[in-house]
């Protein structure tokens, strides 16, 4: 694994629809005049009579992809963040997630967004998607992605294309430093350890896991040995992982790009203080909007909501100094 | 399944009682915008829509997607009528466990879309609309939508992007009942012209203001515009829709919320109300007393026949009655099956074809062929034979199922095994053979005594007095038993066929009013019977009623 290496997450998301487009001619995309911005359009011009772009209308993008995977198809339905769980959480709900028949618990569509959080930067807070995993973890039969990298991005598109149902994934805007190794696998509701530690545990999700991963390796240095786990799966969150961490670290901070409210930080904490309870503290907005930003003062934004490194590695020593 | 427009009639009614039963017995519920689409669910459930309910998930189905969601007993009742499943399982509607929920949900086999939030079932429809254009399916996607619902903008991007990809194996259908939960549309949001008043026979009067179909058309789509409660005008809608190929139809159906039960029509309490149990019996009485006219064209200009049928379809006739004579069964003649060939491209108002000719069973096929919606033979000049062909045929060729007898004739025993699948029953109420002859006065005892007969014979359609029916004997006609009227002289002799049609409903409202409150009396005395008046609030129906009250000693 190399630090200084760079992916692009909307890229790979492209690529691996081209690819599943052509083994699997059930494969639909929609978009929303965001085609170009999202890559999906290379699928659009190799399949363009399964490729539909419903224009400025994201309530019906949705909907019409309800429609499709209804009568048989898998639909990958993509836009901004912004315009997805936060515009149409009705029919996202009632369209998507709720329709159930038997064994299968909602109706498969893949709805995969890019420009997720804080690092959207210059189109300012209005553009800013930071409530998405709170509200798409509150519906169920709803999955919650938020992968890390590129390469998970590439391979969490091959899985859900394959597992029924209804999932969410998140992007980041611009490339993203690569954490994973090419050979490594993703199972929906598997965390994946990417260092032991034994003093404290971060877990992290979407780009702050290289983050979690940088804190962990300065906290080395300090003598602190952290465990760092990218919990891409959201929802199902891996209790397992959480659960021995607690137990095998005994104080947990989790870090996300999103607003601690109802987000990542909540689920981890809801499943330690069901399991084993120990010290937690999250990282994240503390339930605030965000802001305007260039690409070079994105870091600035960041740490302004304490999504950083260094902030990682002071939270990991108060919640240490937390342990019983 | 293919049934005539007899069946589909029946079917419909047994649907509107089913959605009583249910909402009832779940105390809450949607009867106001079933009522409404009731005949449109009808035309689909028994006429066009391709479904197996042994097989509800059979590929090459048609699916009918529900988008106003709130009026899933509507869709239920209809699920259960065609045999999805029994119809007792109406009275665990909305019930904690039942398939049958608050609104229609994959939980109950055959429902296609889980609706309830507005808005959303257009945009689905596209989905399935396209999924199966690429899988090359020869099925099509009906859409029932509201017209309240189309203040949602996304029924607005989806009525764009159907446009954008030419989605003809789409027919939408909008039940445009003038009413929301709140009030009138036109109050809320008007869709046509902002109302001033309550009356919404307003909008009905002046088809200059209806402005729906022109934002339709603006976005692309053909549109079509039917009254919503005639079978006859929604069915040819849907079949020509069919037809139409590159771009997406909507059919815009005028109907009126809580159709066919007076206190519910056009009163917006009863967008989400279930009937007190108390009123259920009274309200299935008159679900059962529908009634229908047939303007008899023989009583006009024999030369211009084609504009006495022109008269019945401004006139709003229900149905029209082509009296064949062959001058043998009876002294004169009138025309033969070419003629009514003729005329049928004129109208799609039914033809209630009678046939007052010798060895009928020889000549059937010929008014089958021409076009009939229903067929009537004489019993005096068939047997059980020669009526189990005509009867066999009629069937199959989804031609409604007709025997006439004529004054001085009983029921002969053989047709006793025809009763139950019988459409109409002709009693004649002048000897057959010309217009212009007076109602024989026994005939009132003859159709009083036939009714009970029949009903304990199981008897489902309708009898038709024909002969001498006026606007003085026609609401006598009607206690009597018999729910469809032929007018000769009396409607298409007069000069506004339209007004002495309205003025012949007039009449049989009245004494179906009547026959109502003697119904609430029978079952709950004077009080039930205030408390029952007291539900007509719309219009002026409540002072006749009081008055009708009055006048048989109740109040």
């Amino acid at each position: 694994m190399s630090t200084d290496d760079f992916g692009d997450m909307r890229t790979e998301y492209g690529k691996s629809l081209v690819e599943l487009g052509e083994q699997d001619k059930n494969v639909v995309v929609l978009g929303a005049d965001t085609t170009d911005s999202l890559k999906t359009a290379g699928f659009g011009k190799k399949f363009p009579e399964r490729f539909f772009n419903v224009g400025i209308a994201e309530a019906n993008l949705v909907s019409v992809a309800a429609g499709l995977a209804y009568s048989g198809k898998t639909s990958f339905a993509s836009t901004y963040a912004i315009f997805l769980p936060g515009r149409c959480v009705d029919q996202i709900r009632n369209a998507i997630a709720y329709p159930s028949r038997g064994d299968k618990k909602g109706l498969n569509v893949k709805l995969v967004v890019s420009h997720g959080g804080l690092t959207v930067g210059a189109d300012g807070g209005s553009h800013q998607q930071l409530e998405d995993i709170a509200i798409m973890r509150a519906i169920p039969n709803m999955r919650v992605l938020i992968p890390a990298d590129s390469i998970a991005v590439s391979k969490l598109t091959w899985t859900i294309a394959q597992q029924y149902g209804p999932f969410y994934m998140r992007m980041a805007r611009s490339k993203v430093p690569i954490v994973h190794n090419e050979s490594q696998d993703f199972e929906i509701g598997k965390g994946i350890t990417l260092r032991d530690g034994s003093d404290c545990t971060i877990a992290a999700c979407g780009i702050t896991v290289k983050f979690a991963l940088d804190a962990a390796e300065q906290l080395k240095q300090e003598g602190v040995s952290c465990r760092v786990i990218d919990c891409f799966t959201v929802k199902p969150i891996d209790k397992e992982i959480l659960e021995k961490a607690a137990r095998e670290t005994g104080a947990i901070v989790t870090c996300e790009e999103h607003n601690v409210l109802g987000g990542f930080g909540s689920a981890v904490a809801e499943v330690i203080s069901e399991t084993y309870p120990v010290p937690i503290k999250r990282i994240g907005a503390q339930d605030m909007f965000g802001e305007s930003a260039r690409d070079n003062e994105i870091p600035d934004l960041l740490e302004k909501h304490g999504i950083t490194s260094v902030n990682i590695a002071n939270m990991v020593k108060e919640v240490r100094s937390k342990k019983q | 399944m293919g049934l005539n427009y007899y069946q589909i009639k029946k079917n419909v009614l047994k649907a509107r009682k089913l959605v009583i039963k249910g909402t009832t017995a779940a105390g809450s519920g949607h009867p106001g915008g079933s009522f409404s689409m009731a005949e449109i669910m009808g035309c689909l459930f028994y006429k066009h829509l391709k479904y197996d309910t042994k097989n509800p998930e059979w590929e090459d189905r048609d699916k009918l997607i529900l988008s106003k969601g709130h009026a899933s007993p509507g869709l239920f009742s209809n699920m259960a009528v065609s045999g999805y499943f029994e119809e007792s399982k109406m009275e665990t509607l909305r019930q904690f466990g039942t398939i049958l929920q608050g609104h229609p949900d994959l939980k109950c086999p055959g429902v296609e879309f889980c609706g309830g939030s507005l808005g959303i079932g257009l945009s689905y429809s596209i989905g399935n609309a396209l999924a199966a254009k690429l899988d090359e399916k020869d099925t099509r996607i009906f859409t029932v939508m509201g017209d309240g619902e189309t203040d949602e903008g996304q029924v607005w991007e989806a009525a764009m992007t159907a446009a954008k990809y030419k989605i003809d194996n789409l027919t939408v259908i909008l039940d445009r009942n003038f009413i929301q939960q709140d009030s009138y549309t036109e109050k809320i949001m008007p869709l046509d012209e902002h109302l001033e008043s309550d009356d919404l026979s307003e909008m009905w009067k002046d088809a200059s203001r209806w402005k729906t179909g022109d934002k339709w058309r603006s976005f692309g789509w053909n549109v079509i515009e039917v009254d919503g409660h005639r079978i006859e005008q929604i069915s040819n809608a849907i079949t020509r829709a069919k037809s139409v190929k590159g771009l997406p139809t909507i059919i815009i159906a005028r109907t009126i919320k809580g159709k066919a039960v007076e206190h519910m029509e056009d009163n917006p309490q009863w967008h989400g109300k279930a009937a007190k149990p108390e009123f259920v019996p009274i309200i299935e009485e008159e679900l059962e007393s529908q009634f229908m006219i047939s303007p008899s064209i023989i009583a006009g200009d024999m030369t211009h026949l084609e504009n006495e049928v022109k008269r019945c379809v401004d006139g709003r006739a229900d149905y029209i009655h082509l009296d064949v004579m062959d001058g043998q069964f009876v002294p004169n003649t009138t025309f033969d099956n070419e003629k009514i060939k003729e005329l049928r491209p004129l109208t799609v108002i039914p033809f209630d074809t009678h046939l007052m000719i010798n060895e009928p069973v020889r000549y059937v096929k010929d008014y089958i062929d021409a076009g009939s919606d229903i067929i009537t033979v004489h019993t005096e000049v068939c047997d059980e034979s020669s009526f189990g062909e005509i009867h066999d045929l009629l069937k199959s060729s989804q031609v409604g199922i007709g025997l006439a007898i004529n004054p001085d004739t009983e029921l002969p025993t053989w047709s006793e095994k025809f009763i139950p699948s019988l459409d109409q029953l002709i009693v004649m109420s002048v000897i057959p053979g010309k217009s212009g002859q007076t109602f024989i006065e026994s005939s009132h005892e003859k159709i009083r005594k036939l009714t009970q007969t029949l009903k304990d014979k199981k008897f489902e359609g309708y009898i038709e007095a024909d002969g001498g029916v006026t606007l003085d004997n026609v609401g006598a006609c009607f206690t009597d038993g018999a729910r469809a009227f032929v007018g000769g002289n009396a409607i298409i002799g007069q000069n506004d066929v339209r007004v002495v049609i309205r003025e012949f409903r007039n009449r049989i409202l009245r004494s179906r009013r009547k026959l109502l409150i003697k119904k609430a009396n029978e079952l709950g005395g004077t009080d039930l019977v205030n408390k029952w008046i007291d539900l007509h609030v719309v219009g002026k129906k409540k002072d006749e009623l009081l008055q009708i009250s009055q006048e048989l000693g109740y109040q």
